[in-house]
């Protein structure tokens, strides 16, 4: 069903419309270096990685945790790819300026990394996607393992740096729209949002939705269960590759360590708090979850005396202490997160009572 | 002589020491409505679960317009465990489909206890069973190049919904709907994988005398409608004679008659196994 | 060739034990309630953190058993708190709830300790050197899988023989029968992961015995680890959790003797996977199938 009508779908590209202009509009005020600034890219960032998960995890009940593998994938070929030449001696001081003697374009280097996540994906599904839930989870999670040792290996350097960093690559400010740096995320995770949702208002997201609900009645209906399965880590992979190379240039430098499983679980938690199954909602508390931990919970990370009076308990360490707790509550008491399974643009509409009115 | 659409030969069915199935050999011929009966734990949905792929047989052939769908021999520790007859009589012969793979080739059934997708409604839970007849791929699938086929599917989704009488309920959750009615949205999702041959898993269980009676009707008229071939399961007496051009019975995983309504009904062994008064 | 293995293959033996006893807490805990408890990991960390603080204040004759006692109060705890109101949710948020519970303890530990390595206390007895062969090593490394081993023969002949063992064998069976049959489950539950934060408290003071310092996030690995020995072993089954577990801690080392540590922590995963694949279930893991 939810076939959008013109009106709903033009008001809502409308309004990203006008979000896309509010950000250029607030960098352009406030230069590229303002928090509010910071916030939006990364959460641009982490809206499409979140969103990607929730294709898996949400939408076809794939309780998978190796978004931070293939993540890593995409940061590091994309890192890899675009390095410039004249910077390798410097980059790979250890490894004779490494073996890979030319560089891609940004865009396509940026496509690339999830191509080799989507690749990558392809071949982890084939053994781990016929797994059961809780296996499922952990098999997905050990393969993040692997991927981040492999990725280490000192016989892998002259590619990959070993387990120094990669930096020098293209960032933001290499990618700057109207003479800002924040519209290029907004762009890329946009379209991609974008993908993601036709895909999921498709008959193949029908299908995705059918697994989730009921395995053994999908198939059933004659929808092959590995094959859909396989579509949906491959696409879901393929878009995390994009969101991890779109991290790698947030973050100006990269290193495998930092894609521990840690990573996942924040992402995960997102897509919760979000709710599962809802593309806006994971948006939504992509924006709010980064905000949250990098600008407006700071506070309580400082000591602070007002009046001569030590307020207590406010030292580093207590806006993760906070946080958690917050998110503990989300989990235990709100577990449909913001949205539920709903989106954004169903709301506050009447709840139609037949179908059959939108086909006449 | 009509054509068979579906036949079971030597179908053994045994889970560890437990034999469900016990050489349960049928035919259904095309046109027939055909009831398998028994008293509960008899092995019929066990059956069902055989033809239809859930389960692969410990041994026998499964053959759907005489092509084989299913075809198993006792191997590795059953070898031993095997408490059926024929060990050998399929030796050369290892044929499983999967449930969707036996779905596409036109076999759709319903389930016992009601299987649904429960976070959709019932319009998108008949949608969704119009995927496997597709012919777009995901690219077009995602940017509508598929419109065409997107908008017939709708419209045939409204027919059937129309047909079982819920396409007044089509926008709502298909779990909030009342029994009976989930029922019928089950029907009409099996219906939407355009199948040949219809399995009913109890269809009128938790129904009264009065639903029962229409449900028998129903099933005529879509058997006439949609040529289809129809295979059911039931405990209710009422419809099964009513309807039934043929009944197996089996008792234990084993059968023990075959044969038209009043046959059945006057075969000793049939009264024997119902005998104790199960014969709602 | 034997004396340069040698010490590994005791590391081996010595880290597959301590493995073992916090694998035992996991695959009780997914035995009944089916649930992955990812926050058992920083439980076995919080273990650490204790002994640290307590004999900074007290003698070790009276920390090692509070040590036990705090432990045990923060599994039943973390239960109450975090998975009892999820009873009746489906599985995948009881998970995420473990996942925010595991979140919630490192981020305390983090601030309580100022995110700081704290030396472990050396454990008298325990942290002395002996030679067995060629090889010198800490008392630990024996004492560890006898221990071990002791501890897990009294928790089998509790699960076999006791009445509240015979509730757990119950409930891991079928979860809605046995309530109806009268079982408390919740003081059942309550009773597995009090068992599994003892053994994972005595697990950590063997562990950071050899290791020394503690950080908030030192236990995710040991955790993962020790959870991977109970999948392998066929999650649910004591015996198999111990079995996988020393077999992991053997199997990593061996991998560092042959020159990959950067490997030792994939290669467990890569084990994990492989045994998934041609068993599904572990090695003494139970079938079930699902009822169409």
């Amino acid at each position: 069903m939810k076939k959008m009508s013109k009106t709903r779908l033009i008001v809502s590209l409308l309004a990203v419309l006008l979000l896309y202009a509010g950000a250029w509009y607030a960098e352009t005020a406030m230069g590229a270096n303002n928090m509010l600034i910071t916030v939006l890219k990364k959460g641009a960032v982490y809206a499409l990685i979140a969103v990607s998960m929730n294709l898996l995890n949400g939408f076809t009940g794939l309780f998978s945790l190796g978004q931070a593998g293939f993540m890593l994938v995409g940061a590091y070929v994309y890192a890899v790819f675009t390095i410039p030449l004249k910077r390798h001696a410097a980059v790979y001081q250890y490894y004779n300026g490494g073996i890979i003697q030319f560089e891609l374009p940004l865009l396509v280097a940026l496509i690339l990394g999830g191509v080799v996540a989507a690749i990558l994906a392809a071949l982890v599904g084939l053994p781990v996607l016929r797994l059961k839930s809780d296996y499922l989870a952990i098999a997905t999670l050990g393969f993040a393992e692997i991927i981040r040792a492999v990725v280490q290996w000192d016989s892998l350097g002259p590619i990959t740096n070993g387990s120094n960093l990669l930096k020098t690559y293209p960032t933001f400010s290499n990618t700057k729209i109207l003479g800002t740096t924040v519209l290029f995320p907004f762009i890329v995770s946009g379209v991609c949002i974008g993908l993601i949702l036709l895909l999921i208002n498709s008959t193949y997201g029908r299908a995705f939705k059918a697994i989730r609900d009921d395995e053994v009645a999908a198939e059933a209906m004659g929808i092959n269960l590995f094959k859909h399965k396989e579509l949906a880590f491959v696409i879901s992979c393929f878009f995390a590759g994009i969101g991890g190379a779109l991290l790698a240039m947030f973050q100006g430098t990269v290193q495998a360590n930092s894609f521990k499983s840690a990573m996942t679980y924040d992402i995960l938690l997102m897509v919760v708090i979000g709710g599962m199954g809802s593309v806006s909602g994971s948006v939504i508390a992509s924006f709010l979850y980064i905000a949250c931990s990098e600008w407006w919970l700071r506070f309580l990370d400082n000591e602070q005396v007002i009046n001569g009076f030590q307020v207590p308990l406010l030292r580093s360490g207590f806006r993760m202490v906070v946080f958690s707790v917050v998110i503990m509550i989300v989990v235990l008491f709100f577990r449909r997160g913001i949205m539920g399974d709903r989106e954004l643009w169903d709301l506050r509409l009447p709840k139609r009572k037949k179908e059959g009115g939108a086909l006449k | 002589m009509s054509k068979n659409v579906l036949r079971l030969e030597n179908i053994t069915m045994q889970f560890g020491g437990v034999v469900a199935i016990n050489d349960l050999s049928m035919r259904i011929d095309e046109g027939e409505i055909v009831a398998l009966i028994g008293p509960n734990g008899a092995g019929k949905t066990t059956a069902f679960n055989c033809v239809t792929g859930v389960y692969e047989p410990t041994n026998g052939a499964v053959y759907f317009h005489d092509k084989i769908i299913a075809a198993a021999h006792p191997t590795g520790k059953m070898k031993r465990m095997y408490a059926g007859p024929d060990p050998d009589k399929f030796k050369n012969l290892h044929v499983q489909l999967t449930p969707d793979q036996i779905t596409k080739m036109g076999i759709a059934r319903t389930f016992q206890n009601i299987r649904l997708f429960k976070s959709q409604t019932a319009f998108e839970n008949v949608l969704i069973a119009t995927h496997l007849r597709r012919t777009s791929n995901v690219f077009s699938a995602m940017f509508r190049l598929n419109w065409k086929e997107e908008k017939r599917n709708r419209e045939r989704t409204m027919e059937l919904l129309r047909i079982v009488g819920l396409d007044d309920v089509a926008g709502e959750k298909a779990t909030s709907l009342p029994y009976g009615k989930q029922r019928r949205l089950e029907i009409a999702r099996a219906l939407a994988t355009e199948p040949s041959l219809l399995l009913l898993d109890e269809p009128a269980a938790g129904m009264n005398p009065q639903e029962t009676l229409e449900l028998g009707q129903f099933i005529q008229q879509i058997k006439k409608d949609f040529g289809l071939t129809v295979f059911v399961i039931e405990h209710h007496m009422d419809l099964v004679m009513g309807i039934s051009d043929r009944i197996y019975v089996i008792e234990f995983g084993k059968q023990i008659a075959e044969g038209t309504p009043e046959e059945i009904q006057n075969n000793q062994a049939v009264i024997d196994a119902y005998l104790g008064g199960n014969d709602e | 060739m034997f004396d340069r293995i040698l010490p590994y293959i005791l590391a081996g033996i010595s880290v597959g034990g301590q493995y073992a006893l916090i694998a035992v807490g996991y695959t009780m805990v997914y035995g009944i309630l089916r649930l992955i408890n990812f926050a058992h990991g920083d439980i076995f960390t919080a273990a650490g953190f204790f002994m640290v603080y307590l004999t900074a204040s007290l003698p070790m004759a009276v920390s090692i058993p509070l040590v036990i006692v705090l432990t045990v109060a923060l599994g039943f705890l973390l239960e109450r708190a975090a998975y009892k109101p999820l009873r009746t949710a489906p599985r995948m948020s009881v998970m995420i709830s473990a996942i925010g519970a595991s979140y919630l303890l490192q981020n305390l530990m983090w601030y309580i300790t100022g995110g700081l390595a704290k030396q472990y206390p050396v454990l008298p007895w325990l942290g002395d050197n002996v030679q067995i062969f060629s090889a010198s090593t800490k008392v630990v490394t024996i004492v560890t899988p006898i221990l071990t081993i002791l501890l897990v023969i009294a928790l089998v002949m509790l699960i076999r023989y006791t009445k509240i063992g015979m509730a757990m064998r119950a409930v891991s069976h079928d979860f809605e029968t046995s309530q109806l049959m009268g079982i408390r489950i919740n003081s059942v539950i309550s009773m597995t992961f009090v068992i599994g934060s003892g053994l994972a408290a005595v697990g950590s003071m063997l562990y950071f015995t050899n290791y020394s310092t503690v950080t908030p996030t030192v236990g995710a690995m040991p955790g993962l680890k020790a959870f991977v020995a109970a999948v392998f072993g066929g999650i649910g089954s004591i015996p198999g959790a111990v079995i996988g577990a020393f077999i992991i801690g053997i199997c990593e080392n061996l991998i560092k003797a042959a020159g990959y540590t950067a490997f030792s922590d994939a290669f467990t995963f890569a084990l994990l996977i492989v045994v998934l694949l041609f068993k599904p279930t572990g090695l003494f893991g139970e079938k079930t199938a699902e009822k169409v």
